[in-house]
């Protein structure tokens, strides 16, 4: 509406954020590409950058053949494919069932966002002494004093304890805990957008499905589904998205070892390796497997954008 | 403070990236508007009267073409030095400011020897706020007024820098029919008391009559006549001009000059001079039928509706080019909706003809 | 069949149906709220047990049947949190890059959405658009090479490195700009009518006008400030500029073994007060902030 002339004015007002943008996501995305597939870049850099610049998918191919890569993608993709359904399941539940009551809805509300506004780090320790027994373990004669509260809890129903994430716990044993603990960091999130979700669908939905006095898992999962389908959809994929970069939790749980004590590094993720290669200075074998996570968040973000453009109704 | 449209033109690029063409929103507009007058730009939507408000304005630069006030030539000013104040549609009152904080606000971008004390500021304030009557209302937000009050503070924020002219855009379009006619009175009374020369924007004929000192009458980009409200009702330049002043609406219909007589249908209505024999337009005010039994007129009796001091007779004709023919009688007369026939004769004076290609006026006289 | 029977039958049907409907629907409303407060214990637990442990002694929590009520209230415990984790350091640590990093993210943020929002320039909607491009990629590309560059400008161990990095966020430029969006043009050229210079018209009009959206961001990033561990680890992991989160998780190395447990808890405890306090007074705009943009911290 206003015709000015003067677009430098324009170019003033962003030149902070572009300025910055440049420097710190423009040139990354850039040199990690070059990184990754520029021959012993680091032992280049090392050597004072002598010698020579080769192209190539060694980065690519060093990676995949590392033990420890395997690990933390098989880490990350079962943590990733466990959570994110049965978050997602129990949210929606959830979701449903506070939707559909009047009385105590803010308060539980409230509660059931409270782990989102938590250090993950922090509240992972909580969960690492709620799951810790406390004594030797792995001796011939194991001395303990408590087996934690979460093994007081199976033990009073009458089940024998379990080694979670102490000395010579099994990996499945790990795994659930982590499972835990992240299925209920991931709670809040998705309830919070699909009960959003819920409270805009227009009631009269559900008053034609009275009408014809339809069954309530029918209602559930013939009408609240099909209508929500755009938020499950959101939460599926930002879900995956999170899994794929899965981390601090499991630093929270096991400490920088990311292991129990027997077995250092067993946990591992994809953005443990990623930073683990950047410790030790190896930036070509970082960067090679930094773009190897965005393809697969990348990949798997375009099925599960493909599989909702089939399901999600409108 | 007088001011002058010199062959005002706005173009705009067209919306169509490919065709080259542009859309002349305001085509060669010459205009004096007299120094203390209220004037309504009256037209259509899209004929361009906002724009050429916004033109006065400065938000927008003409294409071509001068804007003078007073003396000053101030087609290259920017909109703050033109000492203009511009009354929004919609208001645009700032939502998070009280009312006072809003009239106060053009007041602190005062700079240079016109920068004003805070008390001066506050004075003015109360005084344009005493002057729409709002002086009640200081400290409320703007969401707890209702449209009439909004509109009152937005005059008192226009109205508070003394601005040389005052614009307002469609000034009574968001209130309801009760305040729209208690508003427009009130604008009226704004501007006899402020004396300053304002223009306002209008697609509402009746709005404009009532209140302006002379109404612009526009279509697509181009006056079509200049006026006081009364001149340019009784005597319209173009068929346009009388079709879109007056409520009801003119009445047209499909006629004929021929050896001196005007017919409309096979009903001579009319001996006149001075008009070549021709096909022609017809209009006749509603006002302008008299009953009459001897009446050339003849009309299909449809329905009468009362409205209290007169009666609208509905009817049909066969050479109307509307539906109905609506005529507005005194209330004494009795209609016999059961009869034939209604016949009249008309008043030569609200009768108009055009040419039947470019609409324009036919003047003739009377024999 | 007369009016009259078939009255009768649907009044006997209605009959049927409500009472049966009716217990069917107490059971299930009483099964609905049964489901939510396990689910709400669930959620709880883990705070409740971390607040009773960190008033426990050492001996009292280590003992075979757990007590669900401390049996003496050790408050000790925290002081001893307090020394042992050097909380007090951290917390100003991270007080000072939150609260910097905040100021000038919002600053970036505001100028950034106006010019995108308002202002008229060649080549606005690519630039924009290839910003919005930049969401999709995982931060842990960009941390690879930023940590290069903070290396070689000689940020190790400062906060220069914790705050620069991050004060352009695409999001909340996006977040922001489309609330400037929503903001009516009349208010703009009615400031412009007034003489109201682009910049005044910016701080006085749109920013107040966008508050709750700041307001949003602005917890957010603190929420990110307190929450971030990876970064910091890499690049300022010294005693003087250390953050709480990193500072937390080192003190506490051990995760079994003999880990006085009720002092860590108290340390948790501690580090996880200010975003309590923080949700308790500030709800409204966190969940609205969370819910548009569905980013942690």
């Amino acid at each position: 509406m206003v015709e000015s002339k003067q677009q430098w004015k324009a170019w003033i007002y962003l030149a902070p954020a572009i300025v910055l943008l440049l420097v710190f996501t423009v040139w990354p995305i850039v040199n990690t590409v070059r990184m990754a597939f520029l021959e012993d870049y680091s032992i280049a850099m090392a050597s004072g950058g002598e010698a020579s610049f080769r192209l190539g998918v060694g980065n690519f191919v060093k990676v995949a053949q590392y033990q420890d890569f395997l690990v933390c993608l098989k880490n990350t993709v079962l943590l990733c494919v466990i959570t994110v359904p049965i978050s997602t399941l129990l949210a929606l539940l959830v979701a449903v069932a506070l939707n559909s009551i009047k009385p105590l809805r803010k308060t539980l509300q409230t509660i059931f966002f409270l782990p989102y506004v938590t250090n993950s780090i922090a509240i992972g320790m909580v969960f690492a002494a709620m799951f810790n027994i406390v004594g030797s373990l792995g001796t011939r004669r194991p001395l303990i004093q408590t087996v934690g509260i979460v093994n007081n809890v199976i033990e009073f129903f009458g089940g024998s304890y379990v080694n979670w994430i102490n000395n010579g716990s099994s990996y499945w044993a790990n795994m659930f805990v982590l499972i835990v603990y992240i299925v209920w960091n991931a709670l809040p999130f998705k309830i919070l957008i699909l009960l959003g979700g819920l409270q805009s669908v227009n009631k009269q939905y559900y008053e034609a499905a009275k009408v014809d006095s339809t069954p309530r898992w029918r209602v559930l999962w013939r009408i609240t589904v099909p209508l929500l389908s755009p938020m499950i959809a959101y939460v599926v994929i930002t879900g995956f998205i999170g899994g794929f970069k899965e981390y601090t939790s499991i630093v929270g749980i096991f400490g920088e070892s990311l292991g129990p004590a027997h077995a250092p590094g067993r946990l591992n993720t994809m953005v443990g390796f990623i930073y683990d290669a950047l410790a030790q200075h190896h930036q070509g074998r970082a960067s090679a497997a930094a773009l190897i996570l965005f393809g697969i968040i990348l990949i798997v973000t375009l099925i599960n954008l493909q599989v909702s453009k089939k399901r999600v109704h409108y | 403070m007088k001011i002058v449209l010199q062959n005002l033109t706005k173009a705009f690029p067209s919306r169509n990236k490919k065709s080259s063409e542009e859309v002349i929103a305001v085509n060669n507009f010459n205009f004096e508007i007299p120094d203390g007058k209220l004037i309504g730009l009256l037209g259509p939507s899209g004929c361009g009267k906002s724009t050429t408000l916004y033109m006065i304005s400065g938000l927008q630069k003409p294409t071509s073409g001068r804007i003078f006030f007073g003396d000053d030539d101030v087609t290259e000013l920017s909109t703050e030095n033109r000492g203009i104040g511009l009354v929004f549609q919609n208001y645009a009152l700032y939502p998070h400011m009280t009312v006072k904080q809003n009239i106060l606000f053009p007041l602190q971008n005062l700079k240079g020897e016109d920068k004003l004390t805070k008390e001066q500021m506050l004075e003015r304030a109360y005084q344009a706020a005493k002057l729409v009557q709002i002086d009640q209302l200081l400290d409320r937000k703007p969401s707890e007024l209702s449209g009439g009050q909004q509109q009152r503070v937005a005059i008192a924020r226009a109205l508070v820098k003394m601005p040389r002219v005052l614009l307002l855009d469609e000034p009574l379009s968001n209130l309801d029919a009760r305040l729209r006619l208690q508003t427009r009175e009130e604008i009226r009374r704004i501007q006899q008391e402020t004396k300053i020369t304002t223009v306002f924007v209008t697609h509402d004929q009746e709005e404009a009559m009532s209140i302006s000192d002379m109404i612009v009458v526009m279509k697509t980009g181009i006056v079509q006549q200049i006026g006081k409200p009364q001149d340019v009702y009784d005597d319209p330049a173009n068929l346009f001009v009388a079709k879109f002043l007056g409520t009801p609406p003119i009445n047209v219909f499909e006629g004929q000059v021929k050896g001196g007589k005007l017919y409309i249908g096979s009903d001579a209505v009319l001996e006149l001079t001075n008009v070549a024999d021709q096909p022609v337009t017809v209009g006749i005010r509603p006002e302008g039928f008299l009953l009459d039994d001897n009446g050339p007129l003849k009309c299909k009796p449809v329905n009468v509706e009362v409205m209290g001091r007169d009666v609208s007779v509905v009817s049909t004709h066969e050479a109307s080019s509307n539906p109905f023919v609506r005529s507005i009688i005194n209330a004494d007369n009795k209609i016999d909706i059961g009869q034939e026939f209604v016949r009249y004769a008309i008043k030569p004076h609200k009768i108009f003809i055009f040419n039947k290609e470019t609409e324009e006026r036919i003047y003739f006289e009377v024999k | 069949m007369s009016e009259n029977s078939i009255r009768v039958m649907q009044n006997r049907d209605m009959g049927k149906v409500t009472s049966k409907q009716r217990f069917a629907k107490v059971f299930a409303l009483g099964g609905t709220y049964l489901f939510l407060c396990v689910m709400a214990l669930i959620v709880l637990f883990p705070f409740y047990w971390m607040l009773i442990s960190s008033v426990k002694s050492l001996a009292e929590y280590r003992l075979s049947k757990p007590t669900f009520w401390p049996q003496v209230l050790l408050f000790s415990n925290y002081a001893d949190a307090f020394s042992t984790a050097n909380l007090g350091r951290l917390f100003l640590n991270t007080a000072y890059v939150g609260i910097v990093s905040t100021i000038l993210s919002l600053f970036i943020t505001i100028i950034t959405a106006f010019a995108f929002a308002r202002l008229e320039f060649k080549g606005k909607e690519l630039l924009f658009a290839g910003l919005l491009a930049t969401m999709m990629i995982p931060g842990e590309l960009f941390t690879i090479t930023n940590y290069i560059t903070v290396s070689s400008l000689g940020w190790t161990n400062t906060f220069t490195a914790l705050i620069v990095p991050f004060l352009v966020s695409v999001f909340y430029i996006y977040l922001l700009r489309q609330n400037f969006l929503q903001i009516p043009n009349e208010l703009y050229l009615a400031a412009k009518v007034d003489g109201t210079s682009d910049w005044k018209y910016l701080w006085k009009v749109m920013v107040p006008l966008a508050l709750p959206t700041l307001i949003s961001i602005t917890i957010l990033k603190m929420m990110g400030a307190w929450n971030s561990y990876i970064w910091p680890r890499l690049v300022s992991n010294d005693e003087a500029h250390r953050l709480v989160t990193n500072g937390l998780r080192n003190a506490f190395k051990d995760t079994s073994g003999e880990v006085n447990y009720p002092v860590q808890m108290a340390a948790v405890a501690l580090v996880s007060a200010p975003l309590f306090l923080v949700f308790i007074f500030l709800r409204k705009y966190i969940m609205a902030g969370v819910s548009r943009s569905g980013i942690k911290g």
